[in-house]
């Protein structure tokens, strides 16, 4: 139980930063966003990613288009924005110095 | 089979299954409940609605099918998620299936509990909605019933108002279960494994003796509603094909008779009583729309029959329309018709024919029971009148001529010594001249040989006369103290004396009986005998009481009851009670 909680904690952290880590390689919908994630085998169903994506969108971190399906409604496909490319820069940063710790505590410092 | 529902989510139009759109609707319903805390929830619910239109429209092209079934929905379901895998990953201030379930347990409905119903699933709604178990509901139902029959009343009021649980949905809402995802299989899974089991079903529900009886008024009932709409089918159908049958016949024998009186056979029938007040010129109009009148209705009603015994249409629908017509065209010519010849009863005309008859002290009344025959008539029947050994007589109780055409005999006391005979034609008609016309063409003979009149029973109508309710009457007079002898049936025509009061034995056997006229009228010989008769005896007994009065007269109850006896005795003979019986 513990276990678990902790590693619902460390995915969630990891989550956002991956999801604006595929967004940032080009325009892309959200289903293809979960194909990606799945493959990585971080996340399983697709009803997390919505409210995600509309937090990381009002808080100016993403924008979308609309454009045309040929199956069904027009889909939202998501970009990152400056502010959003700054902060996953600033992530990417984080992102560093954690593997880093962690790589630290596992192994010892190599001095 | 299964009814399919029409949807709209995400501005895409879906057909579904009604059992996968309840599964999506409970699916919908708990992804909302899940965001409904979230500052963005309208935003996100859209966009996994959009998502599972477009997934089910995927899923419709892949499989090439028009209609989306439970196993859509639930690959659907797999791939957004759960409501319960959503946690974790956004932060919500309020524990969400907390929420969920809450919201949800709180709508307790009731319905009619259909699978564990006895009669109409009544008692086991109520039970789910407060509870309890279904069979303390049932036991006071069945009290309450014993206690006066309100419990009728009210079962019934209850059978109305309450719904049926239907749907999934509603059986949950009826039971209480949170109609969330998780209920919604569990009800699911419940049923399958019930309908896999079978009869197992029935275990589950009962296990106590009322349960049984409950199955069994339920299939009882259901065997009864299989057999009305099975059977009772056959028996309509039976039932129209007899009408085919009857009103085929009908409309096969109003085609003769049409026929028949249109004169193809026998115009005789036209001298008959309802055949005979219509006159020559009109008979064939009116013939002919009385047999439309009545064939149409026959018709149609056979058309209906037959469409209904073997579900064709016998008749293309764009005839019946002048059928109609032709029909209302009828009523309205045999209306006219009717109305026209009921007029002409109008107007009431009588001819009156006085005759003095030689004064006798005796006249004997016969009836002339042979048939007039005119030469063509002894030709027709081949008649030879020097044939002695041949002889017609005429039933006239069964021949052609019915009341109407009987004659009518009164016998009056005549203010004179003379008698005659008066003869009365009456009759109907548009005017009084054609009354009185009407009334002249009565054609009636009476014979006199010395005291004999013998009276022809029926008069007749000259030809080219139609019946206007013609009658005859034959007023006889006589003085008083005339006797009349009527011979065999007469007395059936005299009109004004019940000869059934006249016991004349003597009379009986020889055929005849013995009238007077008095200054009261008409009186039968044989009655005045018994009644002079009795008056002896009457007086004789008087007579006899006045003596024995005399007599013992210290024995006050002897003298009581031989007052009260003269008394109904001077009663009887008609003498007044004497003054002075009141001193004595």
């Amino acid at each position: 139980m513990i276990a678990e909680n902790t590693q619902i904690q460390m995915r969630k952290g990891i989550l956002e930063y991956c999801v604006l880590s595929i967004i940032s390689r080009g325009e892309i919908y959200a289903s293809d966003i979960i194909a990606e994630l799945r493959s990585a085998k971080l996340l399983v169903v697709e009803g997390t990613l919505y409210p995600l994506l509309t937090r990381l969108k009002n808080n100016g971190l993403l924008s979308y288009n609309w454009v045309e399906s040929t199956s069904g409604p027009p889909r939202k496909y998501y970009t990152l924005t400056e502010v959003g490319k700054d902060i996953l820069s600033q992530l990417d940063q984080t992102w560093q110095e954690l593997a880093y710790a962690v790589g630290v505590s596992q192994e010892g410092a190599k001095s | 089979m299964e009814k399919t529902i029409i949807i709209n989510i995400g501005n895409t139009i879906i057909h579904i299954e009604e059992s996968a759109y309840e599964l999506l609707k409970v699916y919908l319903n708990e992804v909302k409940q899940h965001f409904i805390n979230h500052a963005d929830d309208l935003e996100i619910v859209t966009d996994i609605e959009n998502r599972i239109a477009e997934l089910l429209t995927e899923q419709l092209e892949a499989q090439k099918k028009q209609v989306v079934d439970v196993n859509d929905v639930n690959l659907v379901i797999a791939q957004m998620g759960r409501v319960q895998d959503f946690d974790g990953v956004e932060e919500n201030e309020e524990e969400p299936v907390l929420n969920t379930n809450y919201q949800f347990q709180a709508d307790k409905k009731l319905y009619r509990d259909m699978d564990e119903r006895v009669i109409a699933g009544v008692c086991a709604g109520i039970a789910h909605y407060i509870n309890t178990e279904a069979k303390w509901i049932r036991l006071a139902a069945l009290l309450s019933v014993f206690l006066g029959g309100a419990g009728f009343l009210v079962y019934a009021i209850l059978w109305i108002i309450m719904p049926k649980a239907k749907s999934r949905i509603e059986r949950m809402e009826m039971k209480g279960e949170p109609a969330n995802l998780q209920g919604f299989q569990k009800n699911l899974d419940e049923e399958l494994l019930a309908v896999k089991q079978g009869l197992a079903i029935a275990g589950k529900h009962t296990g106590s003796i009322f349960g049984q009886i409950g199955i069994f008024i339920g299939e009882f009932f259901e065997w009864l509603g299989r057999f009305i709409s099975g059977t009772g089918k056959v028996v309509f159908k039976v039932i129209a094909g007899l009408i085919v049958l009857f009103g085929v016949l009908f409309m096969l024998s109003l085609i003769v008779g049409f026929a028949a009186f249109q004169g193809f056979w026998d115009s005789s029938v036209y001298e008959y009583f309802p055949f005979s007040i219509i006159d020559e010129g009109n008979r064939g109009v009116i013939l002919f729309s009385a047999f439309i009148v009545f064939f149409i209705p026959v018709l149609a009603l056979v058309l209906f029959s037959i469409r209904f015994a073997f579900n064709k249409q016998a008749i293309n629908k764009t005839l019946s329309f002048p059928l109609l017509i032709i029909w209302l065209a009828g009523v309205a010519t045999a209306g006219y018709h009717a109305a026209k010849i009921s007029s002409e009863f109008k107007q009431h005309a009588e001819l009156t024919q006085s005759n003095d008859l030689k004064s006798y002290k005796t006249y004997i009344i016969d009836i002339d029971r042979s048939k007039y025959f005119s030469k063509e008539d002894s030709l027709k029947y081949n008649i030879n009148p020097d044939n002695r050994r041949q002889i017609v007589t005429d039933d006239f109780d069964n021949g052609p001529f019915v009341a109407p055409y009987n004659i009518r005999i009164n016998v009056e006391k005549s203010e004179n010594t003379a008698s005659r005979l008066i003869q009365k034609y009456e009759s109907q008609g548009k005017t009084f001249q054609r009354a009185l016309q009407n009334a002249q063409n009565i054609d009636y003979n009476y014979h006199l040989k010395d005291s004999t009149i013998l009276f022809n029973p029926r008069f007749q109508l000259r030809k080219g006369t139609i019946w206007r309710n013609q009658e005859v009457w034959l007023n006889l007079e006589v003085p008083v103290g005339t006797r009349l002898i009527f011979k065999e049936d007469a007395y059936r025509y005299i009109n004004n004396w019940g000869t059934w009061d006249c016991s004349d034995k003597e009379g009986d056997e020889n055929g005849y009986s013995t009238w007077i006229m008095t200054e009261e009228g008409l009186k039968c010989i044989a009655q005045l005998k018994e009644e002079a008769l009795n008056k002896k005896k009457l007086q004789l007994e008087l007579r006899e009481l006045e003596l024995s009065k005399k007599m013992r007269t210290t024995d006050s109850t002897f003298q009581d009851s031989v007052l009260s006896r003269m008394k109904e005795v001077k009663e009887e003979l008609g003498i007044k009670p004497e003054e002075n019986t009141d001193n004595q």
